[in-house]
């Protein structure tokens, strides 16, 4: 293996994943610490540790390309990985290393900048024969330009960022009379958030489910699909729970839809993990949506169902090594299904509720798999994300793998944040989400309640406020006071007080 | 005696007599409106068969001149005496609304002086439960002397003993002021009011249509009057509450207060302290929760809670004994002083002076609130309120600086230099003629103006000035501040610096009182 | 402890208005259909504050208290009771009989600022005191809380709004 050392430019529960295939495959790892969290559970799994907590600059260190650059040549590493997030799709960072003769754990700048610009990738798409959402053909200049394609391609469009997703720069445009309200919004939004306003806009296909393919690629030009995964369980287009594979794919639809990913990743040249993102309508037409040209969160259900160390595989493809296997080889085992389960509070609308975990208590089963990044007496800290763990159960098919999360979430014991564990409690428990008939609309549509709890826990709860009342207020111990004790002062001062008046 | 004589016959009589006017028929006149009777309330107040009532069979006084309907009851509206509240001697009178609308007769209003002068003898704490229609109007001006009479007494025992207020019912016109000059007053919500003119009159006169509950309602005094210092929303919970303030407080201004059996449940290093105050100084927390965090658990009982939010004060317990908290609330109006928080302050530190209770101030405060409106409204004066009656105080006081403390607000906050006995910061403190938007502002106007990045340069400066000046360790090591301490040492620190100054005793100078701005 | 006013039971009632009730004295026990189980508040340093119920341990903290309010998070889900007594239960339904239209309440703003996060919608509950809008001012975040408990009937700022002192950024119907 030429790669014998790397570094992370990550931390969490990503930075831990990725520390922990090195170490099976014998390579030294380096972690950063910073200052917002110097004594993070990441920094125990490194071998060694670049201490940046001196730096109190503004921008985390995980996104400065510069000092990254140089704690890599400082700690004379061969290859950054950089988890998801930070510069995972930054075309420039990855340029950079190769530039410092590092090697960069991911795809070729230029496919990552090929498959980053929204309006690219749509053109190679297209010029592939790759089903998509009609759109426009590049970016829109201004409103005027944005309801005529609209009108084009009848309403309701989605105007989207050309250069970011997540939500981010994205409206959906119903009625020709908000077209140009929103785009100023949308156009605005994606400045902010990513520099660059310029905005596309694609037919909008209404409650669509969407799925993901796992795309494989070496430097040799293999390109494999390792399966799909079914990520319609979202919140204000934040994934929440991850399944692999679906239930609305038959083998034909899985074919199909894998082909068309391995075809537009083969069309840049693509080497590395991938995920291939598609939308799914109910008449099962798909549309390519983008390409995210990095390792994602929820690669672990894919891992689970496969038995691949896609970790491990995204390192070996960076050592120069080709893909061991072929798309045959690829056997979907089971179901599996991620909760993430994030410091956030389900009542008040998923806000972020950072705070110190006080117990932490997490269920080990072999059909369980935790990945973490925090331990007790962690802080989950607002500027970075409020993810306190990914859970993952495995079942030999659906039914019996949402059984086995039902139990496993209740064997989470969390204690010092709020947390979406009520909302997966919940999510178990759903009819349309056990018949796997929901869409991406689920959250917002189909669901009255946000969370579950069981008949007994209120009325527990209610005891338990009793309780407190009546210690508090109608026992004869509730006010205990020793008024002897007040009367009781020393002679000095009862001399002075007595006297001053 | 003999059981069957003539003598013990009428006593039991008159007994039976005294049963039936408190009949369940006329409970229900009081439960039928959702309220107590007056002697449910004693009841509730005072521990088990400890409550001795005096003058339960006076007769109303006899009229001057005949005018109106005056009913020939027991007690003249009212039920007075003295019984153990948690075990301690305590005074109180209940007025009952059920007979003659709990109206102040001649008769009534000696019944509340008396044990007013009693407790005032015994060195005891009195409470106040009204619930009445105001002054007899059959009785006249007599009636209205018999007010007067009982202001008098609250003055004449104001600082001696503790007095408090409960308002389960009307209290009009010169009734009200009675509450307004005892310690502190509880107020249960929707079925009492309290103002100095009803809405009657003030339709008569400004042609205004209000209600009894939006002119003077619980709700109305707690939060914008400030009149009612605690709320609830039932009689039965403002009485409990009643009971766990009083534990809090001595029975006397000669004694120290109460102390309470600490189950040494609250740890004295908690770095949970250290979490609580965001790094970004633009960032607000609640501080209560520090308070929390310091005090003996569940021990912090708020004052005024939903007046002048911006300040914060109450009493607490550290290891079993009271203190009175004062502390700048940063999610409320950003934590700055305003007139309302400076009358609240100043009245809750002098009640705690008055009484042998030491003071916690703790302190995250940006300055005064600006603004024409507050300076037109003498912000000057009020303001000037707490910085009189922190520095007149003679408890033991000390101080934590959390975040902000500049300029005036600095001083006002028991600064060292104003009397404050120990002076304590957080490594957060920024404590400093002013912010430092406004320093960098004044000191490199010209810098600023003349550069081609004003915006980048500012933000230079500011850290500069958090770093260079106002950051804690130059007021520590020129004594200006104590000690910077770390924050998850908070609670141990403060306690021993109260043991410290447990017997601190300084000589008031001889004078007949200052002359507060008021 | 009183004779007279001898509390037999006490309710807790949910801020969606669902009643439990207890017989005093307060055992360690609930009675589901013919059985008693035992329920018991524990702590200890592996989970912390926890309640033992039919052999399953619970996650239980005492958010906030006041009087005979109290906050608690059970299993992860935030429930808000107040304890009342029989008769403040009846004074209640005297006082609700009693109440004439629903109030509408007006949530100002205190000073000048500008909007930064929308904490409730259309239809959310809320309670005297709870954080609806955040307003910056002065550099600092403030919390704007409900004054009453009630419903939000509507929310008239959107994120990014400045606004004036006494602006009204919501309305709440008033229970």
């Amino acid at each position: 293996m030429k790669i014998k050392k790397i570094l992370i430019a990550n931390r969490g529960e990503i930075a831990i994943r990725i520390m922990k295939t090195a170490r099976l495959m014998k390579i030294r790892t380096v972690a950063v610490r910073t200052a917002v969290e110097p004594n993070a559970m990441y920094l125990s799994y490194a071998d060694e540790i670049f201490d940046n907590s001196e730096d109190i600059s503004e921008i985390p260190v995980f996104l400065d390309i510069d000092k990254i650059i140089a704690i890599a040549l400082n700690k004379g590493v061969d290859a950054i990985h950089p988890g998801y997030g930070f510069l995972a799709e930054n075309a420039y960072f990855a340029d950079k290393c190769i530039d410092n003769k590092i090697v960069f754990i991911g795809p070729s700048p230029d496919a990552i900048y090929k498959m980053g610009n929204k309006t690219i990738a749509r053109k190679i798409a297209i010029a592939n024969k790759i089903p998509l959402a009609i759109g426009s053909d590049g970016n829109i200049s201004n409103e005027d330009e944005a309801a005529e394609i609209a009108s084009k391609i009848g309403y309701p469009v989605i105007i989207k960022a050309a250069s970011g997703g997540g939500g981010r720069g994205m409206r959906i445009v119903r009625k020709a009379e908000e077209m140009e309200r929103l785009f100023n919004i949308a156009s605005k939004e994606a400045e902010k958030a990513f520099n660059d306003p310029s905005v596309f806009i694609e037919k909008y296909i209404e409650n669509p489910k969407h799925i993901e393919f796992q795309i494989l690629g070496d430097t040799r030009g293999n390109v494999i699909h390792l399966g799909e995964r079914e990520c319609s369980i979202q919140r204000k287009h934040q994934k929440l729970l991850e399944e692999a594979p679906s239930c609305a794919l038959d083998s034909r639809l899985r074919e199909e839809m894998g082909m068309m990913a391995v075809r537009i990743a083969k069309a840049v040249n693509y080497y590395s993990a991938g995920t291939v993102e598609f939308l799914l309508d109910s008449d099962r037409n798909f549309y390519f949506m983008e390409m995210n040209t990095r390792i994602q969160v929820e690669h672990t259900v894919t891992e689970a169902v496969t038995g691949i160390d896609l970790i491990e595989q995204q390192i070996r493809i960076a050592n120069g090594e080709s893909i061991k296997f072929n798309q045959g080889d690829i056997k979907l085992n089971g179901w599996a299904i991620e909760c993430r389960i994030n410091a956030e509070n389900v009542q008040a609308g998923f806000a972020p509720d950072p705070g110190k975990i006080e117990y932490l208590n997490l269920p080990s089963d072999p059909n369980i798999r935790i990945d973490t990044g925090v331990q007790t007496g962690s802080s989950i800290v607002a500027s970075y994300d409020s993810m306190i763990a990914k859970l993952i159960v495995r079942g030999k098919d659906r039914r019996e793998a949402i059984k086995n999360c039902k139990m496993a979430l209740d064997k989470v014991w969390i204690k010092g944040t709020k947390t979406t564990l009520p909302f997966f409690r919940m999510l178990v428990r759903n009819q349309k989400f056990q018949d796997g008939t929901f869409t991406t609309a689920f959250l917002e549509k189909d669901l009255d309640k946000y969370y579950f709890n069981s008949e007994y826990e209120e009325m527990l709860a209610a005891w338990l406020a009793t309780k407190l009342f009546v210690e508090e207020n109608l026992e004869e111990s509730s006010i205990n006071v020793d008024f002897k004790n007040g009367k009781e002062l020393s002679p000095w001062l009862l001399n002075k007080r007595i006297n001053q008046f | 005696m003999d059981i069957s004589g003539k003598s013990y016959k009428a006593f039991i009589a008159r007994q039976e007599a005294l049963k039936k006017q408190y009949s369940q028929k006329q409970a229900e006149k009081q439960h039928s409106k959702g309220k107590l009777t007056a002697l449910e309330r004693i009841r509730l107040l005072f521990d088990t068969d400890t409550f001795e009532e005096i003058d339960a069979f006076v007769t109303p006084a006899n009229q001057p001149v005949e005018f109106g309907k005056v009913e020939r009851s027991f007690g003249d509206g009212v039920i007075v005496g003295h019984g153990k509240v948690n075990g301690r001697l305590v005074f109180a009178y209940a007025q009952d609304f059920t007979i003659m609308g709990g109206s102040l007769g001649v008769v009534h209003a000696k019944k509340i002086a008396k044990i007013q002068e009693m407790a005032l003898k015994m060195g005891s704490p009195i409470i106040g439960m009204m619930d009445s229609g105001g002054a007899r109007i059959q009785e006249g001006v007599a009636s209205l002397s018999g007010y007067a009479t009982i202001f008098q007494n609250i003055i004449h025992s104001s600082g001696i003993i503790p007095q408090i207020s409960v308002i389960m019912g009307p209290a009009a016109g010169g009734a009200v002021y009675s509450p307004a000059l005892t310690d502190f007053v509880f107020m249960t919500s929707h079925t009492s009011y309290m103002f100095v003119t009803g809405p009657n009159v003030v339709k008569e006169v400004l042609n205004e249509d209000v209600t009894f509950d939006q002119l003077g309602g619980a709700e109305i005094h707690a939060r914008k009057s400030g009149v009612a210092n605690m709320i609830y929303d039932d009689e039965e919970n403002t009485i409990l509450a009643l009971k766990k303030f009083l534990s809090y407080l001595p029975s006397n201004n000669v004694e120290n207060p109460p102390t309470v059996a600490d189950d040494n449940s609250t740890i004295d290093v908690n770095e949970k302290l250290r979490d609580v105050v965001p790094d970004d100084p633009n960032k607000a927390y609640d501080v209560k929760d520090i308070i929390n965090l310091i005090v003996d658990k569940n021990s912090f009982f708020e004052t005024s809670e939903l007046f002048a939010a911006n300040l914060v004060t109450g009493f607490a317990r550290l290891k079993g004994k009271t203190i009175g908290v004062v502390a700048n609330q940063p999610k409320v109006l950003a934590g700055v002083l305003d007139i309302d928080s400076s009358t609240k302050g100043a009245r809750f530190i002098r009640f705690c002076d008055a009484f042998n209770i030491p003071i916690l101030t703790l302190e995250d405060v940006p300055g005064f609130l600006p603004g024409v409106d507050q300076e037109h409204s003498g912000i000057i004066r009020h303001g000037a309120k707490m910085l009189f009656a922190y520095s007149e105080a003679t408890v033991p006081k000390i101080t934590i600086i959390l975040r902000k403390a500049y300029g005036g607000a600095f001083i006002v906050m028991n600064s060292k230099n104003l009397g404050g006995d120990f002076s304590f910061a957080w490594p957060t403190a920024e404590i400093a003629v002013m912010g430092p938007d406004g320093a960098v502002a004044i000191l490199y106007r010209k810098e600023l103006a003349e550069s081609k990045n004003p915006a980048e340069l500012k933000k230079e400066l500011v850290k500069k000035y958090r770093d260079k000046i106002a950051n804690p360790f130059i007021a520590d090591e020129s004594g200006y501040i104590d000690e910077v301490i770390d924050p998850a040492v908070t609670r141990k620190k403060i306690i021993s610096a109260f043991n410290a100054l447990s017997n601190k005793w300084v000589k008031v100078p001889a004078r007949k009182h200052g002359n507060m701005p008021l | 402890m009183n004779d007279k006013l001898q509390i037999k039971k006490l309710y807790a009632l949910s801020s969606e208005n669902r009643k439990f009730s207890f017989s005093l004295p307060l055992k360690n026990k609930i009675r589901i259909g013919k059985r008693d189980y035992l329920v018991q508040l524990k702590a200890d340093e592996k989970y912390g504050t926890y309640i033992l119920w039919k052999n399953r341990k619970y996650p239980v903290e005492i958010v906030r208290s006041r009087q005979n309010k109290y906050e608690i998070l059970f299993n992860d889900i935030s429930y808000t009771f107040t304890v009342e007594t029989p008769f403040s239960l009846q004074r209640m339904k005297v006082l609700n009989s009693k109440k004439g239209k629903p109030e509408q309440e007006n949530v100002k703003a205190p000073m000048p600022g500008k909007i930064i996060d929308i904490l409730v919608r259309e239809g959310s509950n809320v309670l005297r005191g709870e954080p609806m809008i955040i307003l910056e001012a002065m550099k600092m975040q403030n919390e704007i809380q409900s004054p009453v408990n009630g419903k939000v009937l509507k929310v008239l700022v959107k994120v990014n709004t400045c606004v004036m002192k006494d602006d009204i950024l919501a309305e709440i119907k008033v229970e």
